[in-house]
């Protein structure tokens, strides 16, 4: 196991390293400078600019100044952001996007989970439509509107809760459940799936016939075993919603790193590229990690040694 | 009592002609794996009633433009913001087609005699005055095109990779996953915005790179699936019995996973959907004057509170292709599973 | 839009959130409006002087030297003073200056006279080697900043050769003759240096605090010193999306500024905003353009609406053969319908715009507009334009022209775009125009390059002198960029850049400007003006006394007042 785990490791960094590559040559195809108002300075000063930044010596030599760099920790200084270093803004940012996710994400799998289970044991009643209902419903509608709706209608008409901004618990209440709707939906549908498929399967059918009680049936061997493709699914999804939702972010003033990042593609911050890619795929292979070792722990018939059967 | 059994004589019994050859003989006719499954999705009357609408949706998707007066991107500014008035049911006032908006002091007003235009927009007009029936199919067409490319390559690509890559094991199963770990950590928005400077903006740049990165989520479940089967009784017999990889993998494992792949491939669509409709919603999605579900949806999100029919149709809309889709993937995935056969 | 000034820059940051913003603006009517708002402050004030404030985006810098942001231009004037400072309408006002420069015969040489009892937020005055160590700093190759240069050169002696190391940073045009006096050398006369001075590029820094932070400075609102009429109390650096000013009661005229606090909060989606605003949540809220957000609050007291000297218009390449002939152009500058463009599409109170120096921008020495003294040109003419088309098209030997138009990503642009395009094919039998959206950088790009048929742009300021709005079309000129070129035209340019630039001559180079303004649209059709744009945004009316501006800084908060 700890040797399994070191050779992933060691993979991690190699996977790390090749994303960094690809994203740092493809980010310098995309024409135009990085810099506000760059056109309208004098050649002279342009060359200021560029000296400063190093931007001016060629692409592998920035290349190789950068992962040096990386390597070191220090992931540069944010364009758009006068002197500021990118670890900084990504500290300050990921935060907020962080705390959002993960409550979504566990809001959102608690929920998802117990309505698939529901809709599972209750197949084709008007529980399991119900169920498969608001699990539809949920990633059929784009979060935008979910939230525009919820701001609107809870916030502003109703004033429960505030309508922005990031002061208090009471302030992530809206957001986490807009970006909780896709969460739901994705695990309420894999959930049922497997539930179903599971409860028909022999084991199930001898546990019965052992006399084991559904509730002792449904728990200890359905769920665990119907839970391995959920967890896969769940994941990258985990991943992808502590890196922040733009839309949610926006409609709610979150502070936090979705925004700024789409906002830095747009105006060629390259450093903050970089430093927000290179954050989320640490985030995704670590991630991918866990998942894998989970699949072991979860459904003992999956060997972890890599298939070397 | 006795005297009637005696007429039944011996010689009235005749020994049956008994045909070995035809002891394995099925009555009914013999069905195919899709005739089967065909069989038990017409049981599920939910999916049918699905199926029938997203057939009726996908010919009004063609249909739909032709039937009303206007184009979809024929502009009359004079006439924008109306909403949705249609002859016969303009005098029912409880249905929201008679043509009135609500001020923001909530009195009603009718904003077709208050600007006095004779016409009929069936779902209103948007800021330019266009006839949103018209974009609404057009945009059905656009969207469901980019959803069933996405789902094409879902399946095609991801489920050969993930079943490759989790069959096959050890070192090879390490780069492969790996590789999507690399594809999955390279944004797409810078993807999207390299294929907007490579090819021009509209429709491809947008399905190309929904197909680099969309398929890796369908080839992770189809590996872990994969993983899970392969040690199990039924590949070990096939395996014994001499069957190759191929057909292993497409023949015995791949049937087993219907219902996830399935499953997997209707979420794919609805993702196709709103990675558009997000691109629309930062600007980089459709060009205009062609219209997607996600490009109204997102125009409709700007008027929500003054002009709410503009994002209450297509969101209907996108809503109800999901639902089938979905409900429809049901009935697929109870149908097609080996293990769910009664 | 492109590398126009600080506003636009801030249209070009703001390329994700959904609406276009751009500099404050202002007419004359707008001030009298002003007058009325200030006479209402004898109402009685609230007890609580605190101000929600929502902006669109974060301040990316602190430091004045460096900045060339329109949201930062706005803080430093709330935060800092210069020399001068612009009043609500528009008129230049002494900051720290004592009074109106002192100028020389030829008008080169500025003596200012700074007032004595301004103090930093440390407890140092405020002397004329603050102001000399910042200028210097600005122009410093080694500083690296970006709107040093160029707001200096050519304007301020030395400025050129100093960038070119022809000449040692301390050889710059500013003198500091005794503590409280400073000596500006011009490089030619400017007839509009005063209002060129109130840009925060000329704020004062004090130099012992600056050196002793060093890389730290501007850090965050510890790592600042302050002079103006509020402190800045929270900022946690250029990626906060909240920070608080309070009152400064050292400034010289706290007397007179009645908030105590302002909370600024970052909301980057308009109708968030707007939903903001309606909870009661927020006081004021950053800029709103869609159509239909407005339509909620038209006719409401909530709604604050000017017009702002940003004009916009289509850019024809002449790179392209069609565009290079002028019947052509003319009939796609009269093709466009641009009242259904500013009432239906618009529908934000923008105006249509027939000219290149927008209304309400500059007056002329006896107080009249620019636009009051000269013609418009080019209006929609829809016959006229099918005239011109064919006339075109036959002597470019053309049956049909398709041209690529090259627009921004916004919403709001979008749909311009789309009416721009629809007009244009109806209009011209055998036009074609293919619409390609970018994202702002990318459309820059384009435009540096030339790769574009038609490309929607527009300018904002850089200084109050239909100057700024002219220069951009000289032969080769760094804004150019779509071929136009007409000796003509550039000797007259040339001519109210320099001759025509000294004392007395006034009203002669108001004239010539007009005159290059007539050849650009008139005689070569070679731009065509589509609308002059209107600020919209909602702020409680309860708060009394908020003034916008026309260029530098969108607006100052010291002469607010919160009425019960």
């Amino acid at each position: 196991m700890a040797k399994y785990i070191m050779k992933r490791i060691v993979y991690m960094i190699i996977t790390l390293f090749i994303v960094a590559s690809l994203t740092f040559f493809l980010m310098k195809l995309i024409p135009g400078s990085p810099f506000n108002n760059f056109e309208k300075l004098s050649e002279v000063q342009q060359n200021i600019l560029l000296d400063k930044y190093g931007l001016k010596d060629p692409v592998p030599v920035q290349y190789f100044h950068y992962m040096v760099n990386m390597v070191k920790g220090d992931l540069g200084v944010s364009f758009q952001f006068d002197n500021t270093p990118v670890t900084e803004l990504l500290v300050n940012r990921v935060g907020p996007s962080a705390q959002l996710g993960l409550q979504a994400m566990v809001v959102g799998a608690i929920i998802g989970i117990i309505l698939g289970v529901l809709a599972a044991l209750k197949q084709n009643t008007w529980i399991d439509y119900l169920c498969t209902f608001i699990a539809v419903v949920g990633k059929s509608i784009p979060s935008f509107i979910f939230a525009g709706l919820m701001q609107y209608y809870i916030a502003v008409k109703l004033g429960w809760l505030p309508v922005m901004l990031w002061r208090g618990p009471e302030y992530t209440i809206l957001p986490t459940i807009a970006l909780a709707m896709f969460p739901i939906s994705i695990a309420a549908r894999f959930m049922r799936t497997e539930m179903v498929e599971v409860l028909g399967s022999d084991y199930i059918t001898l546990a019965k016939a052992k006399g084991a009680s559904s509730f002792q049936i449904s728990v200890k061997h359905a769920l665990r075993n119907a839970l391995i493709p959920v967890v896969t699914v769940l994941g990258p999804l985990a991943v992808s919603l502590m890196t922040g939702s733009l839309v949610i972010e926006q409609i709610f003033g979150v502070p936090g790193i979705g925004e700024q990042f789409v906002k830095s593609i747009n105006v060629n911050d390259y450093p903050v590229i970089m430093g927000t890619n290179i954050l989320f795929a640490v985030l995704f292979v670590i991630v991918t990690l866990i998942v894998d070792l989970l699949y072991g722990i979860i459904d003992p018939r999956i060997r972890i040694s890599g298939g070397k059967s | 009592m006795t005297t009637k059994e005696n007429t039944i004589s011996k010689d009235m019994f005749v020994p049956a002609h008994v045909d070995p050859a035809k002891s394995e003989k099925i009555a009914k006719k013999s069905l195919n794996f899709w005739q089967d499954s065909w069989l038990r999705v017409r049981k599920n009357k939910g999916a049918v009633i699905c199926l029938v609408i997203l057939v009726v949706l996908i010919i009004m998707a063609f249909v739909g433009p032709l039937l009303t007066p206007y184009s979809y991107d024929t502009q009359t500014t004079k006439y924008n913001n109306l909403p949705p008035r249609i002859q016969g049911l303009e005098d029912v006032h409880w249905l929201p087609f008679d043509g009135t908006l609500t001020r923001k002091d909530g009195t009603e007003y009718n904003a077709y005699e208050v600007r006095k235009v004779d016409a009929y927009y069936w779902f209103g007009t948007d800021n330019l005055g266009r006839d949103i029936f018209a974009r609404l199919w057009k945009g059905t067409q656009v969207s469901l095109f980019i959803a069933f490319m996405a789902a094409l390559v879902d399946m095609l690509i991801g489920v050969t990779y993930g079943a490759v890559s989790g069959y096959l094991g050890g070192r090879v199963d390490s780069i492969m996953q790996r590789i999507i770990e690399v594809i999955v950590g390279i944004p797409n928005l810078i993807i999207v915005v390299l294929m907007i400077l490579v090819l021009k903006p509209g429709i491809i740049p947008i399905i190309v790179a929904l197909t680099i990165t969309g398929w890796t989520s369908m080839a992770r479940v189809v590996r872990g699936q994969v993983l899970k089967f392969k040690n199990q009784e039924f590949v070990l017999a096939a395996k014994t019995l001499g069957a190759s990889d191929l057909s292993i993998i497409f023949k015995h494992m791949i049937p087993n996973m219907f219902g996830i792949i399935i499953i997997n491939t209707m979420f794919s669509i609805p993702n196709a959907i709103f990675f558009e409709a997000f691109l629309s919603f930062i600007g980089l999605g459709l060009q205009e004057p062609h219209a997607s579900l996600g490009t109204l949806v997102n125009d409709g999100f700007k008027s929500m509170i003054a002009f709410p029919y503009q994002m209450i149709i297509p969101s209907i809309m996108i809503a109800l292709i999901m639902v089938c889709f979905n409900l429809v993937a049901d009935g697929l995935r109870d149908a097609l599973d080996p293990k769910m056969r009664d | 839009m492109k590398k126009s000034k600080l506003s636009l820059l801030l249209v070009l940051s703001l390329v994700l959130s959904m609406f276009l913003a751009a500099c404050g603006g202002g007419d004359k009517n707008e001030g009298k409006e002003k007058g009325n708002k200030k006479a209402n402050t004898e109402e009685q004030l609230a007890d609580k002087q605190e101000l929600n404030v929502l902006e669109s985006a974060e301040i990316p810098t602190m430091d004045s030297v460096m900045n060339q942001d329109v949201l930062g231009a706005t803080m430093f004037n709330a935060v800092n003073e210069g020399l001068y400072r612009l009043d609500p309408d528009q008129k230049v006002i002494p900051g720290v200056a004592e009074g109106m420069p002192e100028y020389n015969a030829d008008k080169t040489v500025l003596t200012i006279k700074l007032k004595k009892d301004t103090k930093w937020s440390n407890g140092d005055p405020v002397t004329a080697h603050d102001f000399v160590f910042a200028w210097q700093r600005a122009i410093d190759p080694k500083t690296a900043s970006p709107y040093g240069p160029y707001f200096m050169m050519g304007k301020i002696k030395n400025a050129t050769e100093i960038v070119n190391k022809k000449a040692k940073v301390e050889d710059l045009g500013i003198k500091a003759k005794d503590d409280y006096t400073l000596e500006i050398s011009l490089a030619t006369p400017i007839p509009y240096i005063e209002s060129y001075l109130t840009y925060s590029l000329f704020y004062p820094q004090n130099k012992k605090y600056v050196e002793e932070q060093g890389k730290n400075y501007a850090k965050d609102a510890d790592h600042l010193l302050y002079n103006g009429p509020f402190k800045m109390t929270k900022w946690k650096g250029p990626t906060a999306t909240e920070w608080v000013l309070e009152k400064n009661e050292d400034y010289w005229d706290a007397k007179n500024v009645t908030l105590t606090k302002i909370n600024f909060n970052v909301s980057k989606d308009p109708q968030a905003s707007a939903n903001a605003f309606t909870a009661g949540e927020a006081d004021i809220t950053p800029k709103l353009a869609q159509a239909a957000i407005l339509s909620q609050f038209e006719g409401s007291d909530d709604l604050l609406r000017y017009l702002e000297p940003s004009n916009w218009w289509l850019k024809m390449n002449e790179k392209n053969k069609a565009l290079k002939n002028e019947n052509i152009r003319r009939a796609i500058a009269l093709a466009v319908d641009k009242k259904a463009l500013v009432d239906d599409v618009l529908a934000n109170g923008s105006i249509v715009s027939d000219f290149i120096v927008p209304k309400g921008f500059t007056v002329d020495k006896n107080g009249k507009d620019f636009r009051d003294t000269t013609d418009s040109y080019l209006k929609t003419n829809k016959e006229e334009a099918k005239k011109y088309w064919e006339k075109g098209l036959k002597e470019t030997g053309l049956k049909e022209v398709t041209l690529t138009y090259v627009g921004q990503d916004t919403d709001t642009a979008k749909t311009t775009d789309a009416f721009i395009k629809d007009q244009l094919e109806k209009t011209l039998p055998g036009m074609k125009i293919n619409i390609e959206s970018v994202p702002f950088k990318i459309r820059i790009a384009r435009e540096d390059s030339e790769q574009y048929d038609l490309l929607m742009g527009g300018w904002g300021p850089d200084y109050q002198d239909p100057m700024t709005f002219m220069d951009l079309w000289v032969t080769g000129g760094g804004n150019n960029h779509m071929n136009y070129s007409n000796p003509e035209f550039d000797k007259l340019i040339d001519a109210a850049n320099h001759e025509l630039a000294k004392p007395g001559k006034e009203e002669e180079r108001w004239k010539t400007l007009q005159k290059a303004e007539k050849i650009v649209l008139e005689e070569d059709a070679a731009l065509a003006p589509l609308y002059q744009r209107s600020v919209n945004l909602l702020i409680n009316p309860k708060v009394k006394g908020f003034a916008h501006h026309a260029f530098g800084p969108d607006y100052s908060y010291q002469w607010i007042k919160i009425v019960k």
